[in-house]
């Protein structure tokens, strides 16, 4: 995944946050998803506007740990919501309209 | 003369059961007998005709609802209903005039509506309120049910939970679980004192939910088939602001009377 041109769009899923948590259901499936804190500050930023690298920026302030493992947990996390078809991917070069 | 039309009261609902023939009646008042009301109609149901059954494997139950009309199927039976004109067309499997599958998932629609949730749970009422108790079947909803003694057991496999005025109360139904009959002999109700998803165990443990968690564990236990973007919107909602209004546990138990003493102790 080249997460510069990689940018993740939520699917129009029903979902919402709870404290800092997150409840996504799967509609297809008529499965719940709980995220936790970090899953569901993912989930809202995975808007088609921010690339995996703009999404990792954006953790990287606001949770402690070393950008190299937020970017690996992150990446895994984005394929994991797209292999449940819960986010679609878009690549393309950043400035490149949607 | 006008042939008598049974009325069946669910968790405030009263539905006004039209176009039985009079062994479908005398069912239906067998049936739902406790459940039987007088108070006036909300929802007019309309046994309209029998569906042919057709072998083969059963599909899940859907439910379907878009511009105020919905479609519920529990096959081989099927119910469409406008909610604005609160009429529903039941249209019955052979077997029972009104398939209790299908009933009870046409109950679940409409307490979802009214910003409720029928949950797959048995209920006792302590002291004037009531524990509900949930779980997937085998995790003891029935088993608690026992444990009752001298205590009002509401049912002992799907429980009404509806927001009012005065806060969320679990209500009565007429869909009993391996209990019985006797899990649903009274149309009551008490404002619930907690919700608790179970776990079998050697002695007693607890652990409070958050709000998100109580949701992920309510959820699949909601009487209601979750694959319309609509329905699953409805049904998060509800069951937020039932999470946030109510204290919700883990619970591990054994089969004992003490159960009564340990939940005495959570907060």
């Amino acid at each position: 995944m080249d997460s510069a041109e990689t940018f993740p769009v939520r699917k129009p899923v029903p979902w919402r946050t709870l404290d800092t948590e997150a409840l996504l259901v799967d509609v297809k499936g008529g499965l719940l998803y709980p995220l936790n804190s970090v899953g569901a500050r993912i989930w809202e930023l995975c808007d088609g506007a921010r690339s995996v690298e703009e999404i990792v920026g954006v953790l990287a302030i606001e949770f402690e740990a070393p950008e190299a493992t937020i970017r690996a947990d992150a990446v895994e996390f984005i394929e994991r919501l797209a292999d449940v078809k819960l986010v679609s991917i878009e690549r393309r070069r950043r400035g490149e309209s949607r | 003369m006008a042939e008598r039309s049974p009325r069946i009261e669910v968790a405030g609902t009263v539905f006004r059961v039209t176009g039985l023939a009079a062994p479908g009646r005398a069912w239906v008042e067998a049936r739902y007998g406790p459940f039987l009301s007088r108070r006036a109609p909300t929802v007019t149901l309309e046994v309209t005709a029998r569906e042919r059954y057709h072998p083969g494997r059963t599909p899940r139950p859907s439910a379907t609802w878009s511009n105020g009309h919905f479609a519920l199927a529990s096959l081989p039976a099927r119910a469409d209903g406008d909610l604005a004109r609160r009429r529903v067309r039941f249209r019955s499997a052979p077997g029972p005039a009104l398939n209790p599958d299908l009933f009870r998932l046409l109950c679940g629609f409409l307490l979802m509506q009214a910003g409720g949730v029928l949950l797959h749970a048995s209920a006792v009422v302590d002291r004037g309120r009531a524990w509900v108790f949930s779980g997937p079947s085998g995790s003891g909803k029935t088993t608690i049910a026992g444990l009752a003694g001298a205590r009002r057991v509401l049912n002992d496999e799907t429980i009404a939970l509806r927001p009012g005025p005065r806060g969320w109360a679990a209500c009565a139904t007429p869909f009993y679980g391996s209990g019985g009959p006797s899990m649903a002999r009274a149309n009551a109700r008490a404002p619930l004192r907690a919700l608790c998803f179970l776990r079998k165990a050697d002695g007693f443990g607890h652990r409070r939910l958050s709000p998100a968690e109580t949701v992920a564990r309510a959820f699949p236990e909601v009487f209601l088939p979750k694959r319309d973007g609509r329905v699953a919107e409805r049904l998060l909602a509800a069951l937020t602001a039932l999470a946030t209004a109510v204290p919700a546990y883990d619970l591990s138990f054994a089969p004992r009377a003490a159960l009564w003493e340990h939940l005495d102790g959570l907060g």
